[in-house]
């Protein structure tokens, strides 16, 4: 295995504020990583970090082996769609698709031009004039034409509707595996991306508390429900994530079990029920799933 | 896990400069069509008032007018626009190099050839307009735009006061805005606050020494082709400190 | 895909399924990863996991530069290998929760048997 990204003890300060918090990970090269977590976890910053668009306060990063600060031989690979992105007073869309190709050496024009009709954005038109998710489609089309060796995407789809973030997981799928590279994707769509994904990065307050495959996450947690007493009992020296009660019912999401676990809890007329990435997520970070769904 | 070797062999320095400089040439209508669209008009106003003067005036109304136009400020307004162009290729433009991963220093020495290049091009047209504007003696009108008195008629000169004069505003606007991106709102405020402290100071040194009478013989004896030239120690320090500023910022939303 | 097991199990059990139901009979060709992987809308790599999950067992086999296949009696040991886990995995449940009931053993069997016809 080879890594695309290792970060060592990465720190980020603002004044007092922490907002990347000796953070260490690497992530593998041609995988897809999720990067995620809540609002104002530390994503963007630690992405920023990432592509040399800001500075550790401490600790290291390479990228492809190399510090990505001020390294044009790493930089060119690397192709980071930000949410927020700015782009010049009165660019059109055109301007973009043609200065794209002068930075990116994988660019794909023909892969462009058909992404641009799928998404049925508007060449002439000028980007402060573009809708959100047109928006967000010019930044989905340089992401996904760039073929960057390291493509970053940093809630890329923002406004976009079910039908376009579904196109945008097709083409990425499809692209992907002809010209497989590495992909880091943020998103609070977590149930929409998390079988996209090979890898999963949490950070929650600066700090990484999930770096784990998706294969093993998946099912690394529990809700088991019943009455009360059954509940507590079957949860005993277990590793409880969250507890929930509605009346005499009870509900408690608890990590993994091994199949005598779940023989135990059928015998104690348990219900077992999966949990999601996402869910998993929201009681890890402690978040309510409303901050999720709606945090952009 | 081990590290790895770079996906895609190395462009040159060079390569990656120029890929910056163009990037600033792209959209066309900010960096040049605008500004030659304003000069056409306030060209074809010119003309206008010169026609109106000439059919309207006595031959000796006329000799004053055209004095007083001798000093207009038309090429003044241009050399404003440049700096205003400048301002936005850095605010504007840096965060957007940012996402094609251009470095820094390849997006600022991109932006210092795009512009040198702009002063060229500029200066040439300039000059070229003026050198017209003389043979055709003010277009026909005895008009003053692009030839203003106070020029020689060397035309190599003329060149190189406006070659100067193009890159004085271009370096301010991209120190100025340098500050901007590295600091936001607070980092102008305390800058612009700087630069009055400091020519308030050198006013009242002046002043207090009573050398008001050194610094006007200092620019007599330059004179304008010598004030012109000295301008050229704030260029070379405004591009130093842009890019010093530049270096350490990052882009912001 | 359901969110209690890995995908790769998932996308091998699936596999399995087809050939057992007949849609991939031995010896045919079988859609490549990165189809599945579009199809199911998951990572090609997790989608190649799966597949490799079958190679191991021999139940596909690959063709250099052509493909991946079916392998000669994989239904048989398809079936084989289902049949074991069957006890476990439908009747202990089954009795369990017909004991819960008071479902008696004849009466579970009457009702099995009237299902099965019907």
């Amino acid at each position: 295995m080879t890594a695309a990204i290792e970060a060592t003890g990465v720190t980020r300060r603002f004044g007092s504020l922490r907002a990347v918090d000796d953070v260490t990970f690497s992530i593998e090269e041609g995988a897809i990583c999720g990067l995620l977590g809540r609002n104002g976890a530390g994503k963007t910053t630690l992405m920023q970090l990432l592509t040399g668009q800001d500075f550790v306060s401490a600790g290291s990063i390479s990228v492809f082996g190399q510090s990505p600060v001020e390294n044009a031989s790493v930089l060119q690979n690397v192709c980071f769609i930000k949410e927020s992105q700015k782009y010049p007073e009165d660019f059109k869309v055109k301007h973009v698709l043609k200065s794209a190709p002068w930075f990116f050496q994988n660019w794909d024009a023909d892969f462009a031009d058909q992404l641009v009709e799928e998404f049925r954005l508007p060449q002439g038109r000028k980007i402060k004039k573009l809708s959100r998710g047109q928006l967000s489609s010019v930044g989905v089309i340089v992401g996904l034409a760039s073929r960057a060796p390291l493509t970053i995407f940093d809630e890329p789809y923002l406004g976009l509707d079910a039908v376009a973030r579904q196109l945008f997981y097709d083409r990425l799928l499809a692209d992907y595996a002809l010209h497989p590279r590495t992909v880091v994707l943020s998103t609070h769509l977590i149930d929409e991306v998390s079988n996209l994904l090979e890898h999963v990065l949490v950070i929650d307050n600066g700090r990484i508390i999930i770096d784990d495959s998706a294969d093993n996450l998946r099912g690394s947690a529990t809700a088991v429900v019943g009455t009360k007493a059954a509940v507590d009992e079957f949860a005993r020296n277990r590793q409880v994530l969250h507890r929930d009660n509605i009346g005499g019912i009870s509900s408690a999401t608890i990590g993994t079990l091994s199949d005598d676990d779940r023989k135990a809890a059928a015998a104690a007329g348990l219900e077992l029920s999966a949990v999601s990435l996402q869910q998993l997520i929201i009681r890890k970070t402690g978040t309510t799933e409303k901050e999720i769904e709606f945090s952009a | 896990m081990t590290t790895t070797t770079l996906p895609t062999p190395a462009r040159s320095a060079l390569a990656r400069i120029l890929t910056v400089a163009r990037l600033h040439f792209v959209n066309k209508g900010q960096i040049i069509v605008v500004p030659w669209l304003i000069m056409s008009f306030i060209f074809a106003v010119t003309l206008i008032i010169g026609w109106i003067l000439r059919s309207s005036l006595s031959a000796a109304d006329l000799a004053e007018a055209g004095s007083g136009m001798q000093y207009s400020g038309a090429i003044g307004y241009f050399l404003v626009y440049m700096l205003v162009i400048a301002v936005m290729a850095i605010s504007q433009t840096f965060p957007f190099a940012q996402s094609y991963s251009a470095t820094r220093r390849d997006f600022y020495l991109g932006t210092i050839v795009a512009f040198t290049t702009l002063s060229l091009a500029y200066s040439t047209a300039v000059t070229v307009l003026g050198w017209l504007e003389d043979l055709t003696n003010g277009w026909g009108l005895g008009v003053v735009l692009f030839s203003p008195g106070y020029l020689s008629s060397n035309l190599l000169e003329r060149f190189y006061v406006a070659f100067v004069l193009f890159l004085f505003f271009f370096m301010m606007g991209i120190a100025v805005a340098s500050v901007y991106v590295r600091w936001r709102v607070n980092g102008m405020l305390i800058f612009f606050a700087s630069l009055a402290v400091v020519i308030l100071g050198l006013v009242a040194l002046a002043t207090v020494t009573g050398s008001w009478g050194a610094v006007g013989a200092w620019f007599v004896a330059m004179g304008f082709l010598g004030v012109v030239s000295w301008t050229l120690v704030p260029t070379v320090l405004a591009a130093i400190v842009g890019y010093l500023l530049l270096r350490g910022a990052t882009p912001r939303n | 895909m359901d969110d209690s097991r890995p995908i790769f199990i998932q996308i091998a059990e699936q596999i399995e399924n087809d050939i057992l139901g007949g849609a991939l009979p031995e010896e045919s060709q079988v859609p490549s990863t990165n189809e599945y992987a579009s199809f199911y809308r998951i990572n090609p790599a997790t989608a190649g996991k799966g597949v490799n999950v079958l190679i191991d067992s021999g139940i596909l086999y690959k063709k250099r530069g052509i493909g991946m296949f079916v392998a000669n009696g994989s239904r048989a040991r398809i079936i084989a290998a289902r049949r074991a886990q069957f006890h476990a995995e439908y009747i202990t449940p089954l009795i369990t929760e017909a004991r819960n009931l008071d479902i008696s053993p004849e009466e579970l069997t009457d009702m099995i048997r009237k299902e099965g016809n019907s």
